[in-house]
């Protein structure tokens, strides 16, 4: 099973454990007594404290798959997408290559480079990060379809997967929300940590790469692991309860990994990002009665089980009905999302709440739910389940998609030295 | 403005500047058999064993080090240090990436520093006396200190004669005049203004005198360009503003006697032209500083070519010690100058578009133009500071 995903106990074997962000003193302090409990050393002083302390806070960074899909959701994620704005190729494989080492540092809960650098050199990491824990970091990059036009000659290596979106029902996407040649997801248990790898690659990408749009989720709505409970969206509904687990490798391999049936062989072990920004109109779902918003759901609020059961992982029956009228209605979103009414299709979803305060044209809150979803051919999974839930789906009332971007998330690095797309530039 | 011209490129620019390209990274020692270890120096770069050389003796004359970052994720640059100056270094060698830097070394000894690696400094020998020593890098700085001494003395000299002009059409009572002696002021003030905004003593503050925007100071010590612009250009009024032109003569006056006696170290230029281009990036792009002329563009035009002039007069000793630092930053510079170009207009006196007529991708873009600019710029201080 060459693709399935390390467990625990290799995790821990084959990383460094040591997790502490810990003050850069410099070359010159020879810290070569320092480092000798560390182990790996790189002029940082090592924590004190007992090795394994915090290696839970460790989520590996190189393995088949990239981290930050089947990690079990961490609480806060930092979003941004890029444009490239260089025509270089060298510079774009620089950037790739500089982002992978700076990701790797990170997950470690190390600092990118130095930041007690010389009086007159600005620090190389930012800082904000330093003496936090690594938090279950994860950074996860994609690639969007740009850039594989004619810039960096790229254009024999696009899947045919990735293919922008087409306009589907429900769109309804503000300027500057949509889009990009690439994407980085960082997810961690920590906000702090989790901004600390936005802002750092937005400065290594200076000159090559500008940030087009980005955004913070507060709070993750969905679980993808069996181990966590289901958490509640800004409805204050348990939405997602059938989502994939990372436990089910089957279900991983049919529905999330990019496997064989790929026309471009680099992409295998990689998947296919589906990020939408999806505004609530919050006030008025507040203002909608129990039993209507039950309907919407095809959930029971409370308790968020289906409607023809009473505890959360019952499996919803969609051909109940009572006096002659499904028990859940024929547009409830559990129904339209149900992969009986997909072809069988899932989607691993990964989603955030988000709020970005007001809308300054009409004071009414601006939040609700930072989508992500993983698969691996977003033409026969996220396309066709939007495609019926954006012309039928009840909730469709009270949302509206702001923001759409697709993107190729390539293969896990194998090993330090290795960086996004390396086999591209060969 | 006319572009500045820029120094030619050095003769020593490294052979393979780009990181990462097949031909450098694979290349080895150069492939010289016959000197082999003597001018060709290869850097391989591990997590485990950090920075690591074939070589510790070298001859003297050129050398060329190649690097190779196979898995050290933090370290990402290379540098060839003679007790704390940098004679060479190689930047964005991140793990996975290789890449080249060429220096010219006459006999001592050196170090080859990896910050960030396990093993960061590594000490070489070099014997023997170099062919033809190169004009070095502490005569560059000088020589570009004192350029840009001069190139302020200019400019300040054109501000004392432009604010004497614009003085004269207050005194007068053309509007159209002295709306036109205004613009025709302002560049050479934002050209230099880092320098102004270092005479702040006591109560003396030269910068705030001269350039203070409605609200910076108290109602009652505001004098300067932007009370005359706001006369101008807002109540379209001449009347009673030539006792402020007078004031504003004499404070010019004042920055040239200062500015006589300035003398420059090499990192001042460097700090000097980031602040410039801070200018533009905080004040310019929003409009705030041109609130009723709204030249801005004018300002941003002017503020980017004296940090351009700052950076040319640095630029010949950051290309000994970083060549391809050097042509990135020049080269994000002339990406910067053909946005702002694309303001530029013949039918305004100021030759560029009113600061109105840009719209949310247009200060983005030039934000981001100017960060650009800026990120590299910002490690130029530390290169010329030691050397």
């Amino acid at each position: 099973m060459p693709n399935r995903e390390p467990t625990d106990r290799e995790r821990t074997d084959s990383e460094p454990t040591d997790t502490s962000r810990r003050l850069f003193l410099g070359g010159a302090l020879g810290a070569a007594g320092l480092v000798a409990a560390g182990g790996a050393g790189f002029g940082i002083a090592r924590a004190a404290e007992p090795a394994d302390a915090n290696s839970s806070d460790v989520v590996p960074f190189y393995g088949p798959h990239q981290a930050g899909i089947a990690t079990p959701a961490q609480d806060r994620l930092a979003f941004a997408a890029f444009d490239v704005t260089s025509a270089d190729r060298t510079d774009l494989q620089t950037l790739l290559a500089q982002w992978a080492a700076a990701a790797a540092q990170m997950t470690k809960g190390q600092p990118i480079g130095s930041v007690e650098t010389a009086p007159d050199n600005p620090p190389i990491d930012t800082g904000e990060a330093l003496g936090l824990p690594a938090a279950k970091l994860t950074v996860t990059v994609g690639f969007g379809p740009g850039l594989f036009d004619e810039r960096f000659g790229l254009a024999m290596h696009r899947p045919a997967a990735l293919k922008k979106l087409p306009p589907l029902p429900g769109d309804a996407f503000e300027p500057d929300r949509s889009g990009g040649d690439l994407c980085v997801q960082a997810c961690a248990d920590d906000p702090q940590v989790a901004f600390h790898v936005i802002r750092n690659f937005a400065r290594l990408a200076r000159g090559t790469a500008v940030m087009r749009w980005s955004q913070l989720g507060f709070g993750r709505t969905s679980s993808t692991s069996t181990t966590q409970q289901t958490p509640r969206n800004l409805m204050g509904f348990k939405d997602g309860t059938r989502n994939i687990k990372a436990e089910s490798a089957e279900e991983m391999e049919r529905f999330v990994w990019v496997g064989a049936e790929t026309d471009q062989p680099w992409m295998r072990g990689g998947s296919y990002v589906v990020a939408r920004r999806i505004r609530m109109l919050i006030e008025s779902w507040d203002t909608d009665y129990l039993a209507d918003q039950e309907k919407v759901f095809g959930r029971a609020k409370n308790s968020g089980a289906p409607l023809t059961g009473t505890h959360e992982f019952d499996k919803p029956n969609l051909i109940a009905k009572k006096n002659g009228v499904p028990v859940i209605d024929l547009n409830a979103h559990i129904r339209l999302a149900a992969p009986v009414s997909n072809s069988g299709q899932m989607i691993l979803r990964r989603g955030y709440s988000y709020t970005d305060g007001i809308d300054a044209q009409t004071g009414l809150l601006d939040a609700g739910l930072f989508f992500l979803a993983y698969q691996k051919d977003p033409r026969k999974q996220f396309v066709q389940i939007q495609q019926r839930l954006g012309q039928h789906d009840l909730l469709n009332e009270y949302i509206r998609h702001t923001g759409s971007a697709l993107f190729a998330v390539p293969p896990g690095l194998h090993a330090p030295g290795d960086y996004y797309g390396k086999s591209l530039f060969a | 403005m006319p572009r500045l011209p820029r120094p030619a490129a050095a003769v020593l620019a490294t052979i393979c500047a780009v990181a990462g390209v097949a031909a450098c990274s694979s290349s080895g020692g150069g492939g010289r058999p016959s000197a082999a270890g003597a001018h060709a120096a290869t850097v391989t770069i591990t997590a485990a064993k950090g920075c690591e050389l074939n070589a510790t003796q070298f001859a003297a004359g050129g050398i060329t080090f190649t690097i190779t970052n196979k898995d050290a994720t933090s370290v990402s640059e290379v540098e060839l240090l003679s007790g704390e100056r940098i004679l060479g270094e190689k930047e964005n060698v991140p793990a996975g990436l290789g890449g080249q830097f060429a220096v010219k070394v006459d006999a001592g000894k050196y170090t080859v520093y990896c910050p960030g690696a396990q093993q960061e400094r590594s000490t070489i020998t070099v014997t023997g006396k170099a062919a033809a020593v190169n004009e070095n890098v502490a005569a560059l700085l000088k020589r570009g200190t004192a350029d840009y001494k001069s190139y302020v003395d200019t400019q300040v000299g054109y501000l004392v004669s432009t604010t004497a002009k614009l003085n004269t059409a207050l005194e007068g009572s053309d509007l159209k005049a002295a709306q036109k002696a205004y613009i025709a002021a302002r560049p050479y003030y934002e050209k230099i203004e880092p320098v102004a905004e270092s005479f702040v003593s006591g109560k003396q503050n030269l910068d705030a005198d001269i350039d203070a925007r409605a609200g910076d100071v108290p109602a009652s010590k505001w004098s300067g360009f932007h009370l005359i612009e706001k006369s101008l250009f807002r109540d379209k009024s001449v009347t009673g503003m030539a006792k402020w032109g007078a004031k504003l003569v004499a404070d010019v006056g004042l920055l040239q006697q200062k500015t006589k006696h300035l003398s420059y170290q090499p990192p001042d230029l460097a700090n000097g032209a980031q602040e410039l281009l801070d200018e533009v990036a905080a004040s310019k792009i929003t409009g705030e500083e041109e609130r009723y002329s709204h030249i801005d563009i004018v300002d941003m035009a002017n503020n980017v070519e004296g940090a351009e002039q700052a950076f040319a007069d640095l630029e010949p000793a950051v290309q000994k010690i970083d060549a391809e630092l050097a042509r990135q930053i020049s080269n994000q510079f002339a990406a910067l100058g053909k946005v702002l170009d694309k303001y530029r207009t013949t039918s305004n006196s100021s030759g560029y578009v009113l600061y109105t007529t840009l719209n949310d991708a247009d200060r983005r873009a030039l934000a981001a133009a100017v960060k650009a600019v800026q990120e590299p710029l910002s490690r130029v201080a530390g290169k010329v500071a030691s050397a």
